[in-house]
């Protein structure tokens, strides 16, 4: 532990989350009075937090619960929603692959949006696999605190929060601040584009799959812009 | 089935397909080589994902009304995404993101 707290970058990536963390208080706080709200006691809100670890699968979990669905089809839906994570793991295989297997097994766990964007960031930015490494651990380890802290703070004192103040808005704005860096690139703005408005026109499809299904659909249009660019510049 | 165990079991089940999906491709790559189209794909996860998460939560509620350009989160929303492109900063975000949805509110009323 004191080894950790040694390392440059874990500490950097710890202080790199510390403003996103601001963020996800109005997102925990969500959280834990969506549970209160489901009959949950302390002790499930509390496990709920850090064991699924996951904003959009916990509320979408405690409200097919409070509503008496079946256990298969709440767990069916929270794994579609959970399916980006499949392409989270995958963009981060290549960086991760000069880890060792127990370094990987762990980082897997804190695999969230936000570390996920922060942490690629990191590793572009520096050809240094182990600093990179230790960068994730710090925004997953800062990440995953706040997360049980404020799912706790909401289940307990979250009702008192006046719903005018719209505190929910900042979950969004901690994406936007994620993402909107990105858009300098043709092939990533076009990416974006299509993703957003693919979720629109995909609403409609069940158990939260047009998340999924527009993401998909955005990569494979910012990959094609990429190589029509790239024929573009060859001629 | 009861109240307490069904949410148990929902818990760990969920937990544990998210781990499983977050290790999946991790563990898969770790002993064998990327397709390069794969890896060229994958340079748009962050910015076609994180998209497609912010934007129903932007246009919700109904996405009609939102469409029309009477829910005071569109114009919030163009404004973090404008401050987050020049400053790089979640906090000054959250920061003009949050007091121009409070604007756009006080506006409306």
């Amino acid at each position: 532990m004191r080894h950790l707290l040694a390392s440059r970058d874990f500490r950097e990536g710890f202080v790199e989350m510390l403003p996103a963390c601001v963020g996800l208080v109005p997102f925990g706080l969500v959280c834990g009075v969506g549970a209160a709200a489901a009959g949950a006691d302390w002790f499930a809100a509390l496990g709920m937090a850090l064991i699924i670890f996951s904003g959009a699968a916990q509320v979408l979990a405690v409200q097919l619960y409070a509503a008496n669905a079946p256990v298969a089809i709440i767990v069916l839906t929270c794994f579609v929603l959970g399916l980006r994570f499949l392409m989270y793991s995958a963009a981060m295989a290549p960086y991760l692959k000069p880890l060792p297997r127990s370094w990987q097994r762990g980082l897997a766990f804190l695999l969230t949006d936000q570390a996920f964007a922060a942490a690629i960031r990191r590793f572009n930015a520096k050809d240094d696999p182990r600093g990179g490494g230790l960068h994730f651990l710090g925004c997953g380890v800062a990440l995953w605190g706040m997360w049980i802290v404020t799912n706790m703070a909401g289940f307990f004192a979250g009702s008192s929060i006046p719903a005018s103040w719209s505190l929910d808005f900042a979950v969004p704005l901690c994406f936007i601040a994620l993402v909107a860096p990105l858009f300098r690139t043709t092939p990533s703005i076009a990416a974006a584009v299509v993703a957003g408005v693919a979720v629109v026109a995909l609403e409609a499809l069940p158990m939260k799959l047009a998340l999924v299904a527009a993401g998909l659909i955005g990569i494979v249009a910012g990959t094609l812009v990429d190589m029509m660019g790239e024929r573009w510049k060859a001629r | 089935m009861e109240g307490a165990l069904k949410l148990w079991i929902v818990i760990v089940v969920v937990g544990a397909l998210n781990y499983l999906s977050r290790l999946s491709f991790i563990a898969f790559f770790a002993s064998r080589e990327m397709p390069p189209l794969l890896a060229r794909a994958l340079k748009f996860v962050p910015a076609a994902m994180l998209t497609a998460l912010v934007v129903p939560m932007v246009l919700v509620p109904p996405t009609a009304e939102a469409l029309a350009g009477t829910s005071p989160r569109v114009p919030a929303a163009i404004v973090a995404t404008v401050v987050a492109f020049f400053t790089h900063s979640t906090l000054k975000t959250l920061g003009a993101g949050m007091a121009a949805l409070w604007l756009a509110q006080a506006l409306a009323r």
